[in-house]
């Protein structure tokens, strides 16, 4: 077990561990590669136009809080040729282009839902309307309530029972953080210790006067987890700005010639802002940082307390890291 | 200067006005000569002239407006489509507009930029060495710089870093005074960014023109340009969220840097790749050279 936990530094994607499967589905063109990439690969979001459809079902492995793997699916698929149970997916994302005719993709929709549903009620069914970018404001937020509408009524017109499915709806585009937002909303459902998390950076916030606090997949940019005040899409995406800054920054300046022992370096930054609010950055675990929004004054007169609390904090989140990956390699 | 659509005022709207690139298409078509004053270092004023590239225009420039238009030039900036539909017509505007330059103002700097390359599919560095050539065929023995840009990635700052570079008056001054600085800081490097656009104005250490790539050869050779761009992208977001930028701090595995405020309208970066060195230590120094740096400024400008 603690060779387990030293480990823990590098990416290693692992075989034997027991992964937490996500299911990509949509008509031919939609936009899932579109999606899997722009999140997983950093393809930025006008490279996606020129990708080739997907002709084979193929698996991405991707290791954040918890191990993921992503089913990226062509667009022809059916429930025979998948190749697996539907059961075993935790999640499943539906993808519409938000300007395409939906009845078809709606029934080839329901389908699936219906037949995961009945196979395991726990997995998480998620529709994003994708491409919103495409339409005038006004516009999409219509499509997406009619979308919507329909949706609910075709499941509850098939028969009364699926009234209570719990179907989750998302407005997505790759041009903005809406997708991501969507995406991380997908995964808190799949994250066995997010209370803890949460708990932690509730303990965090309230202890460094931070107005917000999220924990961010630094390669992804998603957050994992965040604290119980309400996000506000600026918010998140200056934070989601802020960690692509950083992670262009790092190679950037890099020397070969200087060599370092970076193996107990926590890499952290700071941005002030004009009323004196200060971002922070913390490394917390390899692949997650915690972003906090500060009040005035905080950074610069109690600096010392705030690290602090970052390290009480990074060894929390480490705790609940050890045990999730023990618990998924079989040893609890 | 420069074609109808060939993206001027696109690149005015970007480095001078902050708007993103997205919004470029927006523009409409520049009628005759938009004159602009641009504060630049607080107390520079550039007097940028948007000229109009549709074919009548160009042809009152050359005839009626001739002396107008060419008497005082500081720097020329002529601008390029890279994939253009009549080059025979460009040139030739091009060959009558370095005559009338030649005539009213032969002290000034050429600059050319053969713009929208990210349009091109294939060997960029190749096709641009091409037209260099052609460029310079077209311009005899006038001494000319061309830079390959694009909105949409970093070679548009380094283009106009180094156009503002030849109008600023004591650059050279000023990178001397960094390079102390940096000393003293026990930095690998010192960079000076105008406040608004993020341009670069100085750096320590400068490139030696003739082994550019002997100085810090282990540094990415674009890295002033992608700081620009970066950072802009990061002011942005912050102004998003109706906030300013001010300042930026970072520890990361690879270096310590810090970017704050220098004078009323420059940014200093400073880049440490000696881990013991803490980011406090750096941000003193930074106060404490101030005055100095301002006053240092204030002469540049009058100068």
């Amino acid at each position: 077990m603690a060779l387990a936990a030293k480990s823990n530094g590098t990416q290693s994607l692992d075989d034997s561990i027991q992964r937490t499967k996500i299911l990509l589905l949509g008509q031919q063109g939609s936009g899932k590669t579109s999606i899997q990439q722009f999140l997983f690969n950093d393809v930025p979001a006008k490279q996606t136009f020129f990708l080739e459809p997907t002709s084979r079902t193929t698996k991405h492995p991707y290791d954040t809080v918890i191990p993921l793997e992503i089913w990226d699916c062509p667009g022809n698929i059916t429930l025979d040729s998948l190749g697996a149970t539907l059961s075993e997916f935790s999640s499943i994302i539906f993808v519409i282009d938000i300007q395409d005719s939906y009845q078809q993709p709606i029934a080839r929709m329901l389908d699936f839902f219906v037949a995961a549903y009945q196979e395991n009620p726990a997995a998480t069914l998620e529709v994003f309307v994708h491409k919103a970018e495409s339409l005038a404001e006004d516009y999409k937020i219509e499509n997406f309530r009619h979308i919507q509408q329909r949706v609910i009524d075709e499941l509850f017109d098939t028969s009364q029972e699926y009234e209570q499915m719990p179907v989750n709806f998302h407005l997505t585009s790759v041009y903005d953080h809406s997708i991501r937002e969507a995406f991380s909303r997908v995964l808190h459902k799949l994250i066995d210790s997010l209370p803890y998390l949460e708990d932690l950076l509730n303990v965090f916030c309230s202890n460094s006067q931070a107005s917000k606090a999220f924990l961010f997949d630094v390669k992804s940019r998603l957050y994992v987890a965040t604290d119980e005040s309400p996000v506000d899409a600026s918010t998140h995406s200056l934070c989601c700005d802020y960690v692509r800054t950083l992670n262009a920054f790092g190679p950037l300046y890099k020397s070969a010639s200087v060599n370092q022992d970076s193996r107990l370096f926590y890499p952290s930054a700071a941005v002030t802002l004009a009323q004196g609010a200060t971002l922070t950055y913390h490394l917390i675990t390899p692949q997650l940082a915690l972003l906090a929004m500060l009040h005035p004054g905080v950074f610069e007169e109690r600096r010392g307390l705030l690290e602090y609390n970052v390290v009480f904090f990074r060894e929390g989140v480490q705790e609940i890291a050890v045990v999730e990956r023990d618990a998924r390699a079989g040893n609890l | 200067m420069g074609a109808s659509g060939s993206g001027k005022t696109s690149m005015r709207s970007l480095i001078f006005s902050n708007n993103p690139a997205s919004l470029t298409s927006r523009l409409g078509a520049t009628i005759d000569v938009e004159q602009n004053h641009v504060r630049f270092l607080g107390d520079l004023i550039l007097n940028l002239w948007d000229c109009g590239g549709q074919d009548a225009f160009m042809d009152s420039y050359l005839s009626t407006q001739r002396s107008t238009i060419f008497q005082h030039v500081g720097v020329l900036i002529y601008v390029f489509e890279v994939s253009t539909h009549d080059a025979v017509k460009d040139a030739a505007y091009y060959r009558d507009c370095l005559d009338a330059l030649q005539r009213y103002s032969p002290e000034a700097a050429v600059f050319l930029l053969v713009h929208k390359m990210d349009l091109v599919a294939g060997d960029r560095a190749a096709l641009l060495e091409r037209r260099t050539r052609e460029l310079q065929g077209e311009s005899g023995t006038v001494p000319i710089t061309v830079f390959g840009t694009s909105i949409h990635d970093e070679t548009l700052y380094k283009a106009w870093s180094r156009i503002v570079h030849t109008i600023i008056p004591n650059a050279a001054v000023l990178s001397k005074h960094l390079t102390t600085f940096a000393q003293a800081c026990s930095a690998t490097e010192a960079i000076l960014f105008e406040r608004t656009t993020f341009l670069v104005i100085a750096t320590s250490s400068p490139p030696d023109e003739a082994h550019p790539e002997q100085v810090n050869n282990d540094l990415s050779p674009t890295r002033y340009e992608r700081t620009s761009e970066l950072i802009k992208a990061l002011k942005h977001s912050c102004a998003r969220m109706r906030e300013e930028f001010h300042a930026l701090e970072m520890e990361l595995p690879e270096f310590t840097a810090v970017l704050d405020g220098m004078t009323r309208n420059t940014y200093i970066l400073l880049i440490v790749h000696d881990p013991t060195i803490e980011t406090a230590a750096l941000k003193i120094n930074i106060r404490l050279a101030r005055p100095k740096f301002e006053e240092l400024q204030t002469d540049s400008v009058l100068a």
